[in-house]
């Protein structure tokens, strides 16, 4: 049981740790109006993409995706996990890299980038290289310390809200569904880590539907929050809106006279932990497929992701390379759940078929 | 073991190499810490800034003014910050106040307030002010007034809730928001240096895309924050024959679109106090003269923001759901001047 909060919090912290950032711009840009369809309507199929994905797994019990994979065969391992485990990479070191340009732009505008990003890199490799019990463990000191500042977040913007500076309303049709764009926030809800850690435990849909309605909730108030303060013209402006947002908030009686300080402080959380389970991910895949040390794949692999964070020249070439990414990421959740799902009907399917007989 | 050993003395040195992280730490003692911002334009094009900076361990002076000019706003900034004895930190202004002529320009306006905005150094949630006085002018007033302190200027906005309901505040943010806006503009205050206070409020410009269309006096700026839904707790009114306080307001309003013509119906409620009121004044009335003058002042502002086809009562929001979103985009000049507000008053006594 323990275990399953545990993956609730990681579930929950690598969501906000990439819908923080990039996630509100693309939304903006999605649409103008009737941004809720759009969360709902990425959140729904995401929810679908898990139900195939656990369907599929549940057809091999106490065995994780890479195992499943060997045994349709070497070679599928290869194929579908080897560029996976690359992308990951790239998401990793891109992840970092954008959540330090904005803690750079809250809190240390004089410190040298390379100087948070190695510090960054350095936790969260040490959390992957320790295992999944540490990062599971250290989930639930994060969730703790990061989710009350998130409330904050959200209650203290309230005072500069208009409601009237979001247009309500229904798209119809909704065309954005066709937009290359929906398909990049589509990989902004990574949920295929789930499938790595069920050796141990056995997830439930009812339990992960509960966690995906927080996530759905909090992505609604990232997006909304701007728009609540801003409005959409304005927000269309911004290179980082929730930031702004947060900036613009000032309580005389509070002490702390900065609310952004608190974003940038939950930011650091977030980004470690998801960046571990990202090397972590990366070490279990690689060291089922070649059978090498998973602390050397894990510590080879985060070089050259740290590499990478260090050699991305600006801003916008980065989000550029990240929104590639999160794009391939979103093709392998659509092509792993698929690929297990169908493996596991075919397979299962025709023992039941025998023992029927 | 023994390489075991070694290897906990390597990480324990290696936090020695953290601990001084924090190599670009400015303490505090050594930051020069600026409250308010003013910008205008030197007779030769040029931008130039001066700075309100509040002087510590001194009883004579509360604060020093030092200016820069630049070719643009950063360079003035950089300028002074090459100059100054100490670190200058931007992070804690509170107050700009930009100079009419500059203000009156509206690309330059916009550019500044494009600029203020994308500062990662200059807060979003400082106050913005104009003055058709010299800059430097109302910033140094302050060593000359007596018993007043470094933060008096701002502070001058932040007097809290019903202390000085007509004192518009209005953060860098709002304006910026305004410049993109379609359905709502802004009121900006407007200041100048006083003979024994620091400042005296004069009113407010009203902004539309960034452009000066018009300025209100205190009191028509005042009825505005009361549309706009803001308690006007506090507010003293004089009605010639008795004075009365307002102790709680608010506001309904009511969209409605009929062949393409807005019309809203607007209920303001208000409270009132009598504080004093010659022989003979019933309260009916004190409650039938304050009606009448506040509808009489709203149509007044009304017709004036028609004709320059300025919303600064931020109507339009109010139709985000009967006009379509780019419908909207066109508020302030096709649906705007046809708009028809019924607006009543009701006056009751506490």
């Amino acid at each position: 049981m323990t275990q399953r909060i545990q993956i609730g919090a990681v579930f929950i912290i690598i969501h906000l740790s990439f819908g923080y950032v990039v996630y509100p711009n693309l939304i903006y840009m999605l649409t103008k109006t009737a941004h809720w369809e759009v969360i709902i309507c990425q959140g729904l199929l995401q929810l679908i993409l898990i139900w195939i994905y656990m369907k599929g797994l549940n057809y091999f019990p106490a065995q994780n995706v890479t195992d499943i994979f060997l045994k349709m065969g070497r070679w599928a391992a290869i194929i579908f996990l080897t560029p996976f485990a690359i992308n990951l990479i790239a998401l990793a070191s891109l992840n970092i890299r954008i959540h330090t340009e904005v803690i750079i732009s809250i809190f240390l505008p004089r410190t040298p980038y390379w100087a948070i990003l190695i510090l960054l890199f350095f936790i969260s490799v040490y959390t992957a290289l320790k295992g999944l019990g540490t990062i599971l463990r250290s989930a639930i000191f994060i969730f703790l310390f990061v989710i009350p500042l998130v409330v904050l977040n959200i209650f203290s913007s309230v005072i500069n809200f208009n409601i009237h500076n979001v247009t309500p309303g229904l798209n119809f049709p909704p065309k954005f569904l066709l937009d290359i764009k929906f398909f990049y926030l589509l990989g902004f809800s990574s949920f295929i880590f789930l499938g790595f850690i069920t050796s141990k435990t056995k997830l439930i849909f009812r339990q992960l539907l509960a966690v995906w309605v927080i996530v759905t909730v909090l992505f609604l108030a990232i997006v909304y929050i701007p728009l609540f303060i801003f409005g959409q013209d304005t927000v269309v402006t911004l290179k980082n809106p929730f930031l702004e947002a947060m900036d613009s908030i000032d309580i005389s009686w509070f002490s702390f006279n900065r609310q952004a300080i608190f974003f940038g402080v939950l930011l650091v959380g977030l980004v470690i932990l998801t960046n571990s389970v990202l090397f972590w991910l990366i070490g279990t895949i690689m060291q089922k497929i070649y059978r090498w040390n998973s602390s050397n794949w894990i510590i080879a692999f985060s070089f050259i992701a740290l590499l990478i964070a260090l050699v991305v020249p600006n801003k916008s070439l980065l989000e550029k390379y990240f929104l590639w990414s999160s794009g391939a990421q979103a093709l392998f959740m659509i092509i792993i759940p698929l690929a297990l799902f169908i493996y596991g009907f075919w397979s299962n399917g025709g023992v039941r078929g025998h023992e029927k007989q | 073991m023994k390489n075991n050993r070694l290897f906990q003395f390597i990480v324990v040195f290696l936090t020695v190499i953290l601990l001084c992280g924090c190599w670009d730490i400015k303490d505090i003692n050594k930051r020069t810490i600026p409250l308010v911002l003013g910008i205008s334009k030197t007779n030769g094009g040029e931008y130039k800034v001066t700075l309100q900076i509040p002087v510590l361990k001194n009883e004579s002076q509360v604060s020093k003014v030092v200016t820069g000019t630049g070719e643009t706003i950063t360079s003035a900034l950089g300028k002074i910050r090459t100059n100054s004895e100490n670190a200058i930190d931007y992070t804690q202004i509170r107050l700009i106040v930009v100079q009419n002529h500059l203000a009156h320009n509206q690309k330059e306006f916009t550019n500044i307030v494009k600029f203020l905005m994308g500062s990662e150094e200059i807060p979003s949630r400082s106050l913005m002010a104009i003055t058709d006085e010299n800059v430097e002018g109302v910033l140094s007033s302050i060593n000359d007034k007596l018993g007043v302190h470094a933060s008096s200027i701002y502070d001058f906005f932040n007097k809290g809730a019903d202390w000085a309901p007509e004192i518009f505040s209005t953060p860098v943010w709002e304006v910026y928001r305004s410049l993109f806006s379609s359905t709502k503009d802004i009121a900006v205050p407007l200041i100048r240096s006083g003979r024994n206070t620091v400042l005296i409020f004069e009113g407010s410009d009203i902004l539309k895309k960034g452009e000066i269309m018009d300025r209100l006096k205190p009191e028509e700026i005042q009825l505005i924050r009361v549309l706009q839904n803001k308690n006007e707790k506090g507010k003293i009114e004089s009605l010639g024959f008795a004075s009365i306080m307002v102790s709680n307001s608010s506001i309904r309003l009511k969209p409605s679109l009929n062949n393409d013509k807005p019309s809203l119906s607007s209920n303001l409620n208000i409270k009132i106090n009598v504080l004093e009121r010659n022989d003979g004044v019933t309260n009916k009335k004190i409650m039938e003269e304050l009606e009448r003058i506040i509808e009489e002042r709203f149509f007044h502002i009304l017709k004036r923001m028609q004709e320059s086809h300025t919303d600064i009562f931020g109507f339009g929001q109010e139709f985000q759901q009967l006009i379509s979103y780019n419908e909207l985009k066109n508020w302030r000049d096709e649906y705007f001047p046809d708009l028809k507000v019924n607006f009543e008053v009701e006056v009751n006594m506490e």
